[in-house]
């Protein structure tokens, strides 16, 4: 399956403006940014970001094992988020930044903690499409799940609809 | 195929040929605008299209569709299919998705572009067109123009860009409930209006501009909306007076969560 993620570039902009800055203890930031679904040709699926959430410094829990760790008082806030965004089927994806440039992709703690968020996302809001994406600093990588899904589908393309036009193409497997 | 293809237009930035070619554009409808549209977008080295036409060639275009001659008008030969001829003359490694139809009969490919250039005949088309584009995330640039006046002809035409997040054709004042209400009262017809060459040329290669502009950012504008107005009997093309006098900063016609495939909502 094709998927596509497009946002704003006001929405790209404030994202790498709140996971660029420093945390007080975290050796970086995560956040949740929220989407709608459309469909595309053949079966495939568009994923159109609308708005970010920034989690607060004291939502972190001290881990230095991992770059940063969130506590449930922010995994509660999005599965509550999810429940409210029932109604429009919004999707909700865990994002955060690595800092370098060029094409990115999961690192070994991403890939072994980020996805077990997911199912909890998708018992709540069982209509939307949930995910993680991974932003560098002129890059970006996705993964989505659809409506029902078991597996993550790899998001092909993150366009960036701003001034410049960012088109951030997958071209490595993980 | 030689570095020197683009050599001289190197100052787009030293990346401008990637993200020309990796940026997908939209062009429904490829009659007097659209063709001059696509032509530059393939000498500047777009790869990427996804083209609308379902109209062929007839000898009262040949004063006006750039890539057609005698025979396609006697042949009739498809629009779409002059198009592509003319995109694969100069990228023959482009992609092209074509559609013998109007966008709204086959709306999906559509969105997975970045850019869409629109070159309506009518404001209701107009106004369908831009709602896809804010509802799917792209960039519109719509071009068209008009001849009128009783005593001396005058040529007038536009260029807009609207980008989600800013100002649309209504904050811009150039759609308004007024003019649709006066087209659909003619039963949606934009009649047989005059077109001739060269202002369609001018509307193309300022649109194309623009375009380039978003993908390259070689003038640093970073423009969130345009309104350029054109005069065909000066020859200018102008800032719009409306837009420079315009109060709004911020559309309130398309709330940004607004996006999608519409879903019902159980109240």
């Amino acid at each position: 399956m094709k998927a596509h993620i497009k946002m704003t570039g006001e929405l790209h902009a404030a994202m790498l403006k709140d996971l660029t800055r420093r945390h007080p203890f975290a050796a970086e930031r995560v956040g949740f940014v929220f989407g709608r679904l459309g469909s595309l040709a053949d079966g495939g699926r568009l994923l159109l970001l609308t708005r970010y959430h920034s989690i607060p410094d004291d939502q972190y829990v001290e881990d230095h094992t991992v770059g940063a760790r969130i506590g449930s008082d922010a995994l509660t806030w999005a599965m509550q988020a999810v429940y409210h965004g029932r109604p429009a089927r919004e999707s909700i994806f865990h994002i955060h930044l690595h800092r370098h440039r060029g094409e990115t992709g999961m690192s070994g703690t991403d890939r072994r903690e980020i996805p077990r968020l997911i199912p909890g996302f998708q018992s709540v809001g069982r209509e939307a499409g949930h995910g993680i994406i991974i932003l560098s600093l002129d890059h970006g990588s996705g993964w989505v799940w659809v409506p029902g899904a078991a597996d993550p589908a790899d998001v092909a393309c993150i366009s960036v609809i701003g001034a410049p036009i960012g088109v951030f193409e997958r071209r490595r497997t993980e | 195929m030689s570095k020197d293809r683009y050599s001289r237009q190197s100052f787009l930035g030293a990346n401008s040929e990637e993200l020309i070619s990796r940026c997908t554009v939209g062009v429904p409808g490829l009659g007097g605008g659209g063709s001059h549209i696509i032509q530059q977008l393939a000498h500047i080295g777009f790869q990427r299209y996804v083209l609308y036409d379902y109209d062929v060639a007839e000898e009262s275009n040949l004063n006006r569709l750039v890539g057609a001659d005698l025979t396609d008008a006697l042949a009739e030969t498809p629009k779409l299919h002059l198009a592509k001829k003319m995109i694969y003359g100069l990228q023959p490694n482009a992609s092209i998705r074509g559609f013998a139809c109007k966008w709204q009969e086959k709306p999906e490919p559509l969105r997975e572009c970045q850019i869409v250039i629109g070159c309506m005949d009518s404001y209701k088309s107009r106004e369908e067109l831009e709602i896809a584009c804010r509802r799917y995330l792209m960039h519109y640039i719509d071009i068209g123009m008009d001849v009128h006046g009783k005593g001396t002809p005058v040529i007038g035409g536009q260029i807009i860009q609207s980008s989600p997040g800013g100002l649309c054709m209504r904050c811009m004042g150039f759609l308004t409930n007024e003019k649709l209400a006066a087209e659909a009262a003619r039963y949606g017809e934009a009649g047989h209006r005059p077109q001739v060459i060269w202002p369609n040329g001018v509307l193309a290669s300022t649109a194309v501009g623009l375009a380039v502009d978003l993908v390259t950012n070689w003038t640093r504008c970073a423009r969130t909306h345009a309104y350029l107005a054109y005069d065909g009997n000066e020859g200018t093309v102008r800032e719009s007076l409306t837009l420079r006098n315009l109060a709004i900063k911020t559309c309130p016609h398309f709330p940004g969560n607004e996006v999608g495939d519409p879903v019902l909502v159980e109240l």
